[in-house]
């Protein structure tokens, strides 16, 4: 276990150096000029060159280089042994061009937290909705209650997030009163946007639990279980859930990574300050620093993410290690 | 081993439970912004609070409300005139060279600092620094050797760096800040004559340099504070600013409010600043901004009484709420005419990026193509939200004083004519037009960008040009940084364009046209209008100036026709109306929205009326008393 974690750990920074190459190398072919405002008017082209200047935008090399030297912490630790001033962070990301008083350590630090929060959230409800669901349709297969439960999942699949979305807004705070539009900081403001997100995951959820329920209820264990005379509940919950289960927790690990950072329309719809949003605003304003600061923040939680699955597992089931 | 189950499950379960409980506790920690007076919803988060670094409407905005400029203009009156602000009063040399400022030695810094001559001194230094350069440093350059300070620092920064690395020390790098100090001090135009006189020279008579001493970038800065987060480099004798210094804890203001809070991308706090001189002006306590991109969103919420007043309407179905307003069911929406212009430009190069030759460098072709166009349709039928069909560039009425030309209004018969007399006609008789050489007319590409209206309006437009001139076209959207691109390098035949002015003078249009001027984004060249421009910039005279801008907007509206301005930019808004249908006050209205094109909105002049409250009604709006 531990040599998991140290050959994953050392992996780690090879990784963040290749990725951040690539999309330097993506990032800086955007056309377009990342510093004007596109519908604004044009300063003298002696302007331009010096606001270029400021972010070494007027030479690529320098420019690959001294994020690097900026973003591991050498500056710092340099600017720390010499004694001479240091930069705000130890690993310094750099400023953001469109938002200029924010550097893009304080954008993440303020929209990941976010993002965290509501992408767990949706996996949770995900996880009860749709655990639910899938076992009133095992125990009675083609009922009613299936067919019915298969409509919610299909329609849950199916409709895009941004009509959910909007009906939910429209339903609860505009004509029933409950709740607020575009607010975010009370537990309430999480529910909408977390159920909204967590639709397609449970979705998913339902149909995979009761696939997995239906095989194992035709087990002979169940049966014996039944024949001894356990109540139905017993047996459902205690010997057929555990089993069905498996399938779902290792479909949790992804689908929690997914919801953390795929939910720029929920983002929108609900306008939640999380990080979704900078990976399509980024790009659309060629704001390097940000496009690169969230990329390699993404990539390292997916490798740290993936870790911290592996090592759960191991806990969970030793048999694995 | 048999895998234990049991436990396995209560593994499963302790980390379900551990997950929300942290869930739980980092939502309850996290502390939303308190309510306030008056709530106002706009897309986007302020972007900035360095006011020498402004460049978008919003920060703009802000920037009025937490700085005092010399002057401001009066908003209320459809002459928008200049008023005393942290200047009380001013003169203007007879050559109109040198302006004296007479400062308020009342006015205060929100932590009890007098508001100096020197303040503004140092702020606009700040905006004429290459190292510290923005959008609208371009603006201060009418000031006395402001570009040649600009240019002369850029090239010692050059021959700094250019130093063996021994000799850049600390040291150094002080001495050149000094050295670019004393420099600024003698040769730019900007004088500290005494603690609360600030003597402004320009490099020729510029008529609205009161109107940029009014604009957001021209605001003062607090010194010590924006010192304390300022260091200077010294392997580049470059000056770093920290934009530590904006933070809400740090920034010190002299306008009427002061920034209590901002959580990014959830909004603004804003409280009366007890420190301002003028405390009566000042409707409400707390202003919060509600930042909201998503415009179906931003309605629901103000729809939800979230918001007070939303500055941006943006959605696809204004129209439909327009349509509420005309039959009564609705009186919360309200389109304003704004000091911006839609347009579609021609490329007026000889050649087109590909080496054909261009038709459209002839000014009769351009002429007719502007004819040919049926604005009315156009705004009725595609944009179908209440614009003001627009046949000239600089807003009509927009500016006081300013006679506006009659531009060329739609005109099919005329349109033909002037194509014919350009030398394109059916010779042939397959109905598209050809040159005297015999060649046909070519298919009109028409550059936009995708995701808006504009897609719409050239295949509207593009119908016209055929039916009336016989002339095939083609729609070009492109992806909107592309599209910036293709008509940075004139790559395009007709593009849609678009035009907001900048400060009130004829000239922030009008420079559009100048020969090699950044925003001529149509390569239009024409020495008879560049002399024009140039006598306006020499005459002293008020009145004989914007004659003479008057005929330089006649000629490039009426003869050589650079851009066919299509409609007036309106700018919709959302909030309650202050007065009922009898024109008495109605509580919960808001007041203190400007309908002057320019759109300056004062936000200590809002505030929701409640029970009792007295209004002022002017030709502009509604004003609290």
């Amino acid at each position: 276990m531990i040599g998991l974690i140290v050959r994953r750990l050392i992996q780690l920074p090879i990784i963040l150096i290749v990725i951040y190459t690539i999309t330097f190398m993506l990032s800086w072919a955007l056309p377009g000029e990342a510093l004007l405002n596109d519908e604004g008017r044009r300063p003298p082209q002696s302007v331009i060159d010096q606001m270029n200047r400021q972010y070494d935008l007027d030479n690529p090399y320098r420019f690959y280089g001294n994020y690097l030297y900026n973003v591991t912490g050498l500056h710092w630790a340099v600017a720390s042994v010499r004694g001479t001033a240091r930069p705000d962070y130890i690993f310094d990301f750099g400023p953001s061009f469109k938002h200029d008083d924010w550097s893009v350590n304080e954008l993440i630090g303020s929209s990941l937290p976010v993002s965290i929060v509501l992408g767990l959230s949706a996996i949770i409800i995900a996880l009860v909705l749709g655990l639910t669901t899938g076992i009133i349709g095992a125990l009675k297969p083609n009922s009613l209650a299936d067919l019915v439960t298969l409509l919610v999942a299909l329609v849950g699949i199916s409709l895009p997030s941004f009509v959910i979305g909007t009906a939910l807004l429209m339903l609860f705070p505009l004509f029933l009163g409950i709740g607020g539009v575009a607010s975010w900081g009370k537990l309430t403001d999480v529910f909408l946007p977390a159920f909204t997100l967590s639709l397609p995951f449970a979705a998913y959820i339902a149909r995979l639990s009761r696939m997995s329920m239906i095989d194992v209820l035709s087990m002979e264990y169940i049966r014996t279980a039944k024949a001894k005379g356990l109540p139905g509940y017993r047996v459902i919950l205690k010997h057929a859930l555990k089993v069905a289960f498996l399938p779902v927790l290792s479909y949790i690990g992804p689908a929690a990574a997914f919801a953390m950072t795929g939910s720029f329309v929920i983002e929108m719809v609900f306008n939640i300050p999380g990080i979704g949003q900078h990976f399509v605003d980024a790009v659309r304003n060629k704001d390097l620093f940000v496009i690169m600061g969230v990329t390699l923040i993404f990539s390292a939680m997916l490798v740290l993410f993936n870790l911290v699955v592996d090592v759960l597992y191991r806990w969970v089931d030793p048999r694995i290690a | 081993m048999r895998f234990p189950y049991t436990v396995a499950m209560a593994k499963v379960m302790a980390i379900f439970l551990l997950l929300v409980g942290a869930l739980a506790i980092t939502v309850a920690t996290d502390k939303s912004l308190p309510e306030a007076d008056l709530v106002y919803i706009q897309p986007q988060d302020i972007f900035t609070l360095d006011p020498q670094a402004m460049r978008y409407n919003q920060d703009l905005r802000m920037s009025y409300a937490i700085y005092e400029t010399l002057v401001r203009w009066n908003n209320e009156v459809a002459t928008f005139d200049i008023t005393p602000a942290a200047a009380a009063r001013w003169e203007v040399s007879d050559d109109g060279l040198v302006y004296t400022f007479h400062l308020r030695p009342e006015a205060r810094w929100s932590n009890g600092d007098p508001v100096t001559a020197r303040d503004f001194q140092y702020a606009w230094q700040r905006a004429l620094m290459p190292d510290s350069v923005a959008d609208y440093s371009g603006l201060f350059f009418v000031i006395k050797g402001a570009q040649a300070f600009f240019d002369w620092r850029t090239e010692a920064m050059d021959t700094y760096a250019s130093r063996p690395a021994e000799e850049r020390t600390p040291e150094a790098a002080q001495a050149f800040r000094d050295e670019t100090n004393r420099r600024f001090q003698e040769s730019v135009g900007i004088r500290v004559a005494d603690t609360y006189t600030l003597e402004v020279t320009l490099e020729r008579p510029t008529a609205f340099f009161l109107d940029l001493c009014a604009f957001g970038p021209f605001s003062p800065v607090h010194e010590a504070t924006v010192e304390r987060f300022l260091q200077v480099t010294p392997e580049t004798g470059r000056l770093d600013q920290s934009k530590a210094w904006t933070k809400p804890w740090n920034l010190v203001c002299n306008g009427p409010y002061t920034v209590e809070q901002w959580q990014f991308k959830r909004g603004m706090l804003l409280r009366r600043n007890p420190m301002y001189w003028d405390q009566d002006a000042i409707v409400s306590d707390t202003i919060r901004t509600l930042p909201i991109q998503d415009g179906n969103t931003s309605i629901l919420a103000y729809e939800t009484g979230a918001a007070d007043w939303h500055s941006d309407v943006t959605v696809k179905y204004i129209a439909d709420m327009l349509a509420e307003k005309d039959a009564g069911q609705r009186s919360n929406i309200h389109a304003l005419s704004t000091f911006g212009t839609y347009f579609w430009s021609f490329n007026c190069k000889p050649r087109l990026a590909d080496g054909r030759t261009n038709p459209f460098h002839d000014a009769g072709v351009r002429r007719a193509f502007a004819l040919a166009v049926n604005k009315k349709a156009i705004v009725d039928n595609v944009k179908r939200s209440g614009e003001k069909v627009a046949d000239v560039l600089i807003p009509v009425g927009s500016i006081g004083g300013f006679e506006s030309p009659i531009g060329l209004p739609f005109n099919p018969e005329r349109a033909r004519q002037e194509l014919a007399n350009a030398g394109w006609e059916d010779r042939d008789g397959n109905g598209i037009p050809e040159n005297e050489a015999g060649d046909e007319f070519p298919v009109v590409e028409m550059l936009c960008s995708t995701g808006s209206y504009h897609e719409d309006v050239a295949m509207v437009m593009g119908r016209m040009f055929t039916e009336t001139l016989g002339i095939p076209t083609r729609i070009d959207a492109k992806e909107s940084k592309i599209y910036k691109d293709d008509l940075k390098q004139k790559d395009y035949m007709m593009a849609r364009g678009g035009w907001f002015g900048d400060y009130g003078d004829p000239t922030t249009f009008l420079d559009l046209h100048r020969t090699g001027d950044g925003n001529n984004d149509r390569g239009y060249s024409d020495p008879t209008f560049d002399a024009m421009l140039e006598r306006a910039a020499d005459e002293v005279d008020t009145r004989a100036r914007l004659k003479i801008l008057e005929e330089a907007e006649r000629y490039t509206m009426e003869e050589s026709v650079p851009v066919v301005p299509i409609w007036q930019y309106n700018y919709y808004y959302m909030f309650e109306p202050p007065l009922d249908a009898e024109g008495n006050p109605r509580p919960g209205g808001l007041v203190g929205i400007s309908r002057h094109p320019r759109l300056v909105q004062y936000l200590w002049k809002l505030g929701v009326l409640k029970e009792g409250d007295e209004v002022r009604v002017t030709d502009m709006g509604v004003f609290a008393q």
